[in-house]
């Protein structure tokens, strides 16, 4: 780095760290990521942890003794249904409700296909686990029935069940736990735009807004170096929500009740430093991208608006990767953002992968870097540019 | 040492800013350009200190291109443009020392430089507050210690005491009269003739992008017959508008 462009990227910095608003701004971006991680994780803990007794509100249980029995006997915590039990299940605050209709005594007495009724709100994740076990419970009856009645006709039970269904769960618990772990490769990334997005903005058209662009100008520096300068002090910005935010989730992990969830997360430090060194590369090209979207810009106010739309941008892929994670192929690595976010998420589920995503994706973002602050420093030498578009 | 050659400059297809101007600034002496609001004296003063390419003509700076060699033009040059903006959040020291750095200096010799400038620009109290609420007066200084810290031996300033009181009007002119006595070439801008009258040793009026007047102020009297340099003014441009304060 020449001289010069250390003395501007000095004067950038000491600048915006007095701006002590903005620095708060730039830095509390990136928590919120593990913030709503840890909300999140919590919640999902609380409504898949196993140990609660199953509440299971019953209208009707007069009609079956022996199937309240069964559940009892299994844990459930039965109780007379509320009147209006179907709108506080629609409201949430009931998870399921058994209905056993008047005729279900008539009907198992002949023999025939006693039914019952299972009131649920299938929309609500936070009833999911309660309504599973209601249902396991109530087929485990059906069964436990179906068997001793053949038995009693001399009936090989085997015989009813020609196919049995054994599920074998090949996911890792490392995979499992990157399932929910998901949304972090996006935070990071978002966190690389976030960071450096008020240096960016205050360092080119802010710098032009209060007129302090011109004499800037007036200097011998050439313009690659003080677009250089510029660049570098908005990279350590990025790099430092990044870092941040990678730190964040580490320590929000260790709270976490993630055995609840049965999972184990890898998050540990050469977990987070393979993420790191998959997102770094890219807070490089995001600061260069963003300063060149500020030298644009007519003013502030404008390229502060331009940046925010530029941080959609990792949120499209992050949001369909962190849905319905993609089988990784090697160009996706060479996609700005999509490479990162792929490669945050292999590292994350434990993925052995090698040097050459890294270097592909680091590639990609050195190049975009270079183009971006190549134009950046071009434009610098055009006359509306450095004196406003009228 | 300041040439313009046949500067001229368009904007679009219709403006022309700068028809064809040409004028020397020698060392040691002060050069007003004056001319009413709109006569092409910011964009030649652009032109002069690199920022604006002329369409056609060049000027030189001690005897440098600032077509060919822009860069090395600007080492020769302490400006003080029409946009004066400085950063609120840094102290009136720190602008100059960044400016300097920039200028490539450092070290021992950057700290003498800066303080040498902050007494000459009577500027010590002022020197480590942040430049945030500085008065107009004080900002121009600012300005002044930002560009003139590398010791340059050709100054340009665009409108110097616009919008100052009259004691920041007086220490500028004071500045001035002092790089002038150190044998620099000082070149301003100004639409207000007292201002070019109390200060210039050579005039150089411009209207319409060209220049219609060249010569000290007596030389002016003398060619118009006007007994009042005022008088002169408007005989030469033809027209008194936007010339008085």
């Amino acid at each position: 780095m020449s001289g010069l462009s250390f003395s501007v990227f000095r004067k950038e910095l000491k600048d915006h760290l007095r701006d002590r608003r903005s620095v708060l701004t730039s830095l509390a971006w990136p928590l919120i990521g593990p913030v709503v991680f840890m909300v999140m994780f919590n919640l999902l803990a609380s409504w898949y942890r196993q140990d609660r007794p199953l509440a299971l509100p019953v209208v009707g249980r007069e009609h079956a003794p022996s199937l309240m029995a069964f559940l009892e006997r299994y844990g459930a915590q039965l109780e007379a249904a509320p009147e209006d039990y179907e709108s506080r299940i629609r409201a949430g605050s009931l998870d399921a409700v058994l209905v056993v209709p008047d005729d279900y005594a008539e009907s198992f007495s002949a023999g025939r296909t006693a039914e019952v009724q299972l009131v649920v709100d299938s929309s609500r994740q936070s009833a999911r686990q309660s309504v599973l076990r209601a249902r396991r419970l109530l087929e485990a009856y059906a069964q436990l029935l179906g068997t001793q009645r053949l038995y009693a006709r001399g009936v090989a039970p085997e015989l009813a069940i020609p196919v049995r269904v054994q599920e074998a769960d090949l996911s890792t618990p490392e995979r499992t736990a990157a399932g929910l772990l998901n949304m972090v490769p996006l935070f990071l990334v978002i966190a690389a735009f976030a960071g450096g997005m008020q240096v960016a903005s205050d360092a080119m058209a802010g710098e032009r807004e209060r007129g302090s662009l011109e004499p800037l100008l007036l200097n011998p520096a050439p313009r690659s170096t003080v677009v250089t300068g510029k660049w570098l002090a908005t990279v350590v910005m990025a790099v430092a929500a990044v870092l941040i935010t990678l730190v964040g989730y580490m320590l929000v992990v260790r709270r976490v009740p993630l055995e609840d969830l049965g999972v184990k997360a890898r998050f540990d430090a050469p977990a987070a430093l393979g993420m790191a060194a998959a997102v770094l590369p890219l807070a490089l090209a995001a600061s260069a991208v963003q300063v060149w979207v500020s030298t644009y810009a007519r003013s502030f106010k404008e390229a502060q608006t331009y940046l925010s739309l530029l941080m959609v941008v990792p949120m499209l892929p992050g949001m369909v990767l962190a849905l319905s994670p993609l089988q990784p192929k090697l160009w996706m690595f060479a996609v700005p953002v999509l490479g990162q976010e792929v490669l945050a998420g292999e590292v994350m589920r434990g993925e052995p992968l090698g040097a050459l995503p890294f270097l592909i994706a680091g590639a990609s973002s050195l190049l975009l870097t270079v183009l971006a602050l190549v134009v950046t420093a071009r434009l610098l030498s055009q006359e509306r540019i450095v004196f406003g578009r009228g | 040492m300041i040439e313009a050659r046949n500067l001229h400059k368009r904007f679009g297809k219709k403006v022309t800013a700068v028809e064809d101007v040409s004028f020397t600034a020698e060392d040691g002496v002060i050069t007003g350009l004056l001319g009413p609001n709109g006569a092409g004296k910011t964009t030649t003063m652009r032109m002069l200190y690199t920022l604006v390419r002329p369409d056609r003509g060049t000027a030189l700076v001690d005897g440098v291109d600032v077509v060919q060699r822009p860069q090395e033009a600007r080492r020769a040059l302490g400006v003080l443009p029409d946009a004066r903006g400085l950063y609120p959040r840094l102290t009136a020291r720190e602008h100059a020392r960044y400016y300097g750095e920039l200028h490539g200096l450092s070290g021992a010799a950057l700290d003498k430089r800066v303080d040498e400038l902050l007494d000459l620009l009577d500027m010590r109290d002022i020197a480590d507050r942040r430049t945030e609420g500085f008065s107009q007066g004080q900002r121009v200084k600012v300005a002044l210690a930002r560009a003139l810290v590398h010791g340059p031996r050709n100054v340009l300033l665009d409108e110097p005491t616009n919008g100052l009181d009259v004691m920041s009007t007086r220490s500028v002119r004071t500045l001035l009269r002092r790089l002038k006595d150190e044998g620099r070439c000082v070149v301003f801008s100004s639409h207000v003739m007292q201002e070019v009258a109390a200060l210039c040793d050579r005039i150089v009026v411009v209207a319409h992008g060209r220049v219609v007047a060249d010569g000290t102020p007596e030389a002016l009297r003398a060619s118009t017959g006007k007994d009042s340099l005022e008088e002169a003014f408007v005989a030469t441009i033809g027209t008194d508008q936007g010339l008085m304060q």
